[in-house]
């Protein structure tokens, strides 16, 4: 492996600090040297490395997703993506993980994949070099109850492959099927604690017995795997906190209560809410026949109004939120996950500084690695790298943008090289 | 797509000329010039590539093609890969198979039901790089033969190599069950194979009952039967009921020959040879000695072989390369080695042997109207190699000698840029 060198960038390094001009050296998978340039400053030696000229572009941690589905496979329904067969959703999911590389998210959280080894199969080949992604945790599918969100079975179909999640009733089915998730070797198992309004179920319902809960986060612990919930009612986001549940994905409905239990465990817990879902199905999904009028029925705008108000209160408490969730469906397809970082700013009231942190140094901890490996630019860090046109601090939307978007670098490799300036039309064999 | 225009290439077209210098004019996916001498076309804004005296060919066609062996030693570890897994082992095949200059190639077994049908989807969408491909079903054959790997203790389907079938109403069913899944050709397993001690090359498995009824349907859905017949029996068999494309092909007598010959405008014959050579000489470090194999009767096979292959060679039936590459002695991506042996041991001339990669290549592939040579108004399947193949075939499994491999207009490994460029630069 080749060391790199990029000079003459603006680094933001993750560490709350404004960007400074300077230089990067890359060596081997790690971020060799970090060097502010400017009077008096001692250039990092050249010797043997590739110099990547950035003339001034941003330099950036690589993104961490925390809410992630690669085998959703963007079509309007739970349905849809059930069925798939499982060799057709293999290569989307390798197809997707490409493309999350491509769009500067270097890492990725799984959150719940859609038949039992999806998620487990594509971080291994992942690691293997099989095929291109990003670091990866895998999730199990969604453990759900009959009739909760994503048990998709019909009273005449009652095979289990139709459903879209793994159905158990009873603290001894949940133990056998978190067993089972841990055999395959995930990385965290997916609980849904509470309903999500379009399948039927209201998202302020909740679901599953205390004693359930409490044996799933018995058993994942046992066996070292982290616990990720679905969880949008107010119950269900205190029962993450009581029963040390690590992931709370949405959080959409909190009382004081909920507000002040997880201020009080703010160190334990990371939030991605997924806000593109709410906004995207009130407001961009009339296509597929969700107009904001039918949205409205389902409960969505006083969800997204909710939410608002939970992640505005919860960044003022300090509780780390973070980017992601959600995407790969109709309306919110794959590779457009940066959008939410234009939300965190628009609606959360986050600084552009907090959206980036949110995406970079929160995320080390995230994907469960020091916040001195990953997420940031430090020396001895891994070398996961955007080099991005434009300031990101200025107009956080240019992250959403695949041209302004250089070079990708995972782990000291470029996944998308810088472009050379004057390519030649003439290529000569031999 | 832009127009590609090679210039100063050595021609190899695939038809049995003599390789003449040139230039290659591709238009879209198609070839639109082919110039003699050294005078360019007028390239108007086409990408130039100057071959600098390099070959240029058709690409390869691999007549006997297994994605889903995973170069493992046994059927049964080929069978305990779990199906995710092996579908990104088959994508990730494909792709090798084509850098390595095999623009098209004939499935001919699948390891699971759909590996081939899914492989075949994926590269015809553009979601995986691969050949042009025609999708096989698993191989069928019935209890005992070769590919049925249950166990008595472990009777389950899934355990098997193959699909098990019993009678004509099971074939048929089984047979309708993989044109549903949208398979190209139905592989029969009509003879046995010395892999499989129980079930050895020259015995014969299926009935003529059995054979016809899956013929039937292959026929009423407009698809193709492939036959695995090492026999003279199973060869005789396949001829009787119409199969085309026959594997192997080991032991012939007079009969089985005149019966080639007379088909031998429809019928293809791709022997798989390299695996015969290898469990007779490279597979003591899996634990077949020379002597082992002998005993399980591959040098009885290989000489029967080189004296059935030579014999239909000389007759005028079409032997192709390709066949069982995929297991640990035979890996995937060496299968040009075919055409060295088709040259030192079945009596082609190297003209023939690429002759039986490119233009009959485009013939098993049904398109031998369109591809398999480089031809005004042929498919743009092309490739730059660095040498004469006629000189020496072996540059052909050298990954560095195929500067640059094109599929259907399109370059799916360019040619490097001679001054490559360490500096890149951003914005």
């Amino acid at each position: 492996m080749a060391n790199v060198m990029f000079s003459n960038v603006r680094i933001f390094d993750g560490s709350g600090d404004q960007p400074f001009q300077g230089e990067v050296l890359v060596s081997g998978n790690r971020i060799a040297r970090v060097a502010k340039s400017g009077y008096g400053a001692r250039n990092v030696p050249l010797v043997g490395a590739t110099v990547v000229d950035g003339a001034g572009a941003f330099l950036m941690p690589g993104m961490v997703e925390a809410h992630t589905h690669f085998s959703w496979n963007d079509q309007p329904g739970l349905d849809a993506i059930q069925r798939m067969p499982p060799e057709e959703h293999i290569l989307w999911c390798a197809q997707v993980a490409e493309r999350y590389l491509d769009m500067g998210w270097t890492s990725c959280v799984g959150a719940a994949a859609a038949k039992p080894r999806l998620d487990v199969v594509i971080r291994n080949a992942i690691n293997d070099g099989t095929i291109v992604g990003p670091r990866y945790l895998a999730a199990s599918q969604e453990i759900t109850v009959p009739g909760g969100l994503g048990d998709t079975t019909q009273p005449h179909l009652p095979q289990p492959e139709f459903a879209f999640g793994a159905v158990v009733s009873g603290c001894e089915e949940m133990r056998r099927c978190v067993r089972m998730f841990a055999k395959y070797g995930v990385d965290s198992l997916k609980i849904n604690l509470s309903g999500e309004s379009i399948t039927g179920m209201p998202s302020e319902m909740s679901q599953f017995t205390q004693d359930e809960i409490a044996t799933c986060v018995q058993e994942a612990k046992a066996w070292g795997k982290r616990v990720a919930a679905h969880a949008r009612s107010t119950w269900s986001i205190k029962q993450c906190v009581k029963q040390g549940i690590e992931v709370i994905y949405h959080a959409s409905f909190t009382d004081e209560e909920a507000l002040d239990l997880l201020e009080a465990h703010k160190k334990e817990h990371f939030i991605a809410p997924g806000l593109a879902w709410l906004i995207n199905t009130c407001h961009h999904a009339s296509e597929w026949g969700i107009t904001p009028a039918v949205a409205r029925g389902m409960g969505y705008f006083r969800e997204l109004e909710a939410a608002i108000e939970s992640m505005q209160a919860l960044r003022r408490r300090g509780v780390r939120i973070l980017p992601g969730g959600d995407y790969g469906f109709a309306w919110t397809p794959h590779g457009t996950n940066a959008k939410d970082l234009e939300t965190f700013v628009r609606l959360v009231g986050m600084s552009p500084m907090e959206a980036l942190l949110s995406a970079t140094a929160w995320g080390g901890p995230m994907m469960r690695m020091g916040a001195d490996q990953l997420g940031v630019i430090r020396e001895g860090a891994l070398a996961d790298i955007l080099l991005v046109d434009g300031d990101p601090l200025a107009d956080i939307t240019v992250l959403q943008d695949k041209a302004r978007i250089l070079a990708v670098m995972k782990d000291g490799e470029f996944h998308r090289a810088p472009p050379v300036r004057a390519s030649r039309a003439t290529r000569w064999a031999a | 797509m832009n127009d590609t225009l090679f210039t100063n290439v050595r021609i190899l077209d695939g038809s049995s000329a003599l390789p003449w210098s040139g230039s290659v004019l591709v238009s879209g996916n198609r070839i639109r010039q082919v110039g003699r001498g050294p005078a360019p076309l007028a390239p108007a804004g086409a990408s130039v590539i100057d071959g600098a005296g390099a070959t240029l060919m058709p690409g390869l066609c691999e007549a006997h093609t297994h994605f889903s062996w995973n170069d493992a030693a046994t059927l049964s570890a080929i069978q305990r890969m779990p199906l995710e897994e092996h579908v990104l082992w088959c994508a990730k095949v494909a792709r090798r198979y084509l850098e390595a200059g095999w623009t098209s190639c004939v499935g001919a077994a699948c390891a699971k039901p759909r590996l081939d049908v899914v492989i075949r989807n994926a590269i015809n969408c553009g979601q995986i790089k691969g050949p042009r491909y025609l999708a096989a079903s698993q191989e069928i054959t019935v209890p005992g033969g070769l590919g049925d790997e249950t166990l008595p203790h472990l009777p389950f389907p899934e355990f098997s190599f193959g699909v098990n079938v019993n009678g004509a109403d099971e074939m048929r069913k089984v047979v309708r069950m993989f044109l549903k899944y949208g398979v190209d050709s139905i592989k029969l397993n009509l003879s046995g194979d010395n892999f499989t001690p129980d079930s050895p090359a020259e015995t014969s498995w299926m009935t003529d009952a059995e054979v016809a009824a899956a013929m039937e349907e292959v026929r009423l859905r407009g698809k193709r039967g492939t036959a695995h017949a090492r026999s003279a029996a199973s060869v005789k068999q396949a001829l009787r009921h119409g199969i085309d494309v026959i594997y192997h092909a080991s032991f012939t007598d007079e009969e089985t020959l005149d019966m080639l010959e007379a088909a031998k405008a429809r019928v293809f014959v791709a022997p798989g040879v390299a695996i015969l050579y290898a469990m007779l000489n490279e597979a003591e470090a899996y634990g077949i000695s020379r002597a082992k194999a002998t005993a399980m009767g591959y040098q009885v096979e290989w000489d029967a072989a080189l004296e059935s292959l030579s014999k239909m060679h000389k007759r005028g039936v079409r032997v192709l390369p390709g066949g069982d590459y995929g297991f640990a002695f035979t890996p995937h991506c060496q299968n040009a080695r075919d055409l060295e042996f088709f040259v030192k041991y079945l009596g082609f001339t190297p003209m023939e042997a690429i002759e039986s990669a490119t233009v009959h290549g485009g013939q098993i592939m049904m398109r031998g109207h369109e591809l398999g040579l480089v031809k005004e108004g042929y498919l743009a399947d092309l490739l730059l190699v660095d040498g004469d193949p006629l000189a020496n075939l072996s540059i052909l499994r050298e990954p560095k000698r195929i500067l640059a491999v094109m599929k259907d207009g399109a370059f799916a490994k360019a040619p490097e840029i001679a001054s490559a460029r360490s500096l890149g630069r951003a914005a």
